[in-house]
């Protein structure tokens, strides 16, 4: 019996965590031009809030869930007014570089809080895995790629179909002219912010039973889930969430088939090719054409 | 009491002065035109009108109300849209989208109205039904002015503010876009007009001025401004007799 089918399932499962937190990571770049280096921190966070809400204050499954996803639209919001707003009119050097010192302090905020050890969350399905023509599945994996094609699907109408929608589109694609017809600018970012952060959070909610994961989980997903918008595209929604699919296929593929210590690796293999043959991603405009 | 009236206005760039000594005046139904060569600060002086830039000194009074220090986005909702130079068109949306957007000053608009008043706008440029689903980087210069304007319209201002709205357009179109701006007069918004296209500007507007670096030097009525060789020389690109 084949392990590929099985491979490709885990691999996507992987893969949409990447997507999740690279959607968040471009939404934040199209609204504001700032790649932020502290993306990886959400999924972290949104982990800790809910393992502090089940094992601390005792909360069933459900309501932790929901207690930890509005902590990350606040965490969200305030990341927001601390870190963006007040150099929002700087370069996008001063405001990169503010994220990069959030990233450090809410790590040491989280160690100081909770302490170096590595925590897991409970399975989010109390289900065994099971077999499906010959094929070994992991109801975990099956969650995670059920909600994050959910979390896709409703962002997309969201963007596609409202109001709302429409003038964050517009706020992403010339602030001073949104500001221009009425759009107000500031809240625009704010929300983008808190569905960004919120995004996260899921990531790391979704994660949290099939890995121990620590302070520092956020590294390794914040550089995959870059590299997934690299080759995606930068900046590119399709490309992000493609790219980072194929990152986890082809990282689990890479471990099985080639070599497990160098499963971290393969990601940026594949990364350092697209940068070699196609610069500008799958679905990303040559700089020529930006000119 | 005028609609709107700048009074000595002050404004720079960094430490650069733009505008030195600024004042006019637009009364409700006029279309008044300010002119001026490249960098005469035209485009300055609109953008302290809606909030883009704040003076050093001066104001600017709408409906006898300051609107120093209010945001752009207040400004908007108080009735002046502002269509700026080169159209300033989101890309990535259609021409309706882009129309439906310029509501964006009433957020309390119902879906239906706003789609109501979109039709009643489009109405004026029965050209914009063509490519409505379009994304907008695909238009035309003279397509992406029409859904400019309609945009401003949108927010049913009582003070359209147009710059350089004839900017790369072929002769036959700024004709079109020209007629438009008196159809939108007569349906009774007022308009200040920024133009290169002097000539075009003065046989459309009732009053205009003249800015050269920063300052109102000549104002008057336009078809004084027309015939007046000095100007003639210096900013409608003939020579004087």
């Amino acid at each position: 019996m084949s392990a590929l089918p099985q491979l490709i399932v885990a691999g996507i499962g992987m893969g949409s965590i990447y997507a999740l937190v690279a959607l968040g990571l471009v939404l934040i770049y199209r609204t504001t031009n700032v790649v932020n280096f502290a993306q990886g921190d959400f999924p972290m966070v949104g982990a800790f809030l809910l393992v502090i809400c089940l094992f601390h204050a005792g909360m069933p499954y459900w309501a932790g869930i929901l207690v930890a996803l509005a902590g990350m639209a606040v965490f969200g919001g305030l990341f927001n007014l601390a870190v963006y707003y007040p150099l929002r009119n700087r370069s996008y050097l001063p405001v990169l570089i503010s994220t990069l010192g959030a990233s450090i302090f809410v790590q040491n905020t989280v160690l100081a809080a909770y302490g170096p050890q590595p925590a897991n969350l409970p399975p989010l399905l109390p289900l065994r895995g099971f077999q499906v023509g010959g094929v070994f599945l992991d109801p975990q994996y099956l969650v995670i790629i059920v909600v994050s094609a959910a979390l896709v699907l409703l962002q997309y109408l969201f963007f596609e179909k409202t109001y709302l929608g429409k003038k964050i589109q517009a706020t992403a694609q010339d602030k001073e002219t949104a500001s221009l017809i009425g759009i107000p600018v500031r809240w625009m970012i704010m929300l983008t912010f808190v569905y960004s952060a919120v995004l996260g959070g899921v990531a790391g909610i979704l994660v949290g039973p099939i890995m121990y994961f620590s302070i520092g989980m956020g590294t390794a997903i914040a550089l995959k889930a870059f590299a997934a918008t690299i080759i995606g595209g930068f900046g590119d929604i399709r490309g992000a969430i493609l790219g980072g699919l194929g990152l986890g296929i082809i990282e689990n593929l890479g471990a099985a088939y080639i070599s497990v210590p160098y499963k971290d690796a393969f990601a940026f293999l594949v990364l350092f090719a697209f940068l070699m043959v196609l610069p500008q991603g799958i679905f990303g405009e040559k700089i020529a054409e930006k000119a | 009491m005028p609609l709107l009236k700048l009074s000595h206005l002050r404004v720079s760039h960094g430490r650069v002065e733009a505008l030195s000594d600024v004042s006019l005046v637009v009364e409700a139904g006029e279309i008044v035109a300010l002119l001026g060569a490249n960098g005469a600060g035209k485009t300055t002086t609109l953008r302290t009108i809606s909030g883009l830039m704040r003076p050093d000194a001066g104001d600017v009074a709408f409906e006898g109300r300051s609107l120093v220090g209010l945001s752009p986005e207040m400004i908007v909702r108080a009735g002046i849209a502002h269509v700026p130079e080169g159209r300033r068109i989101f890309s990535g949306l259609t021409a309706r989208e882009n129309v439906l957007l310029g509501a964006a000053n009433r957020p309390n608009l119902s879906r239906h109205a706003r789609e109501a008043e979109a039709d009643e706008v489009s109405a004026l440029f029965p050209e914009i039904a063509s490519f409505r689903d379009t994304l907008a980087w695909k238009l035309s210069g003279g397509q992406l002015q029409m859904v400019a304007v309609a945009r401003g319209l949108m927010a049913k201002p009582k003070l359209l503010i147009l710059d350089e709205p004839s900017l790369g357009l072929a002769p036959l179109i700024i004709q079109r876009v020209f007629d438009i701006i008196v159809e939108i007069r007569r349906r009774g918004t007022t308009v200040l007009l920024v133009e290169q296209n002097a000539n075009m500007a003065l046989s459309i507007a009732d009053r205009g001025y003249v800015l050269e670096t920063g300052r109102i030097v000549t104002s008057g009525c336009a078809a004084a401004l027309g015939k007046n060789e000095a100007i003639k020389a210096a900013y409608l690109g003939q020579r004087a007799a």
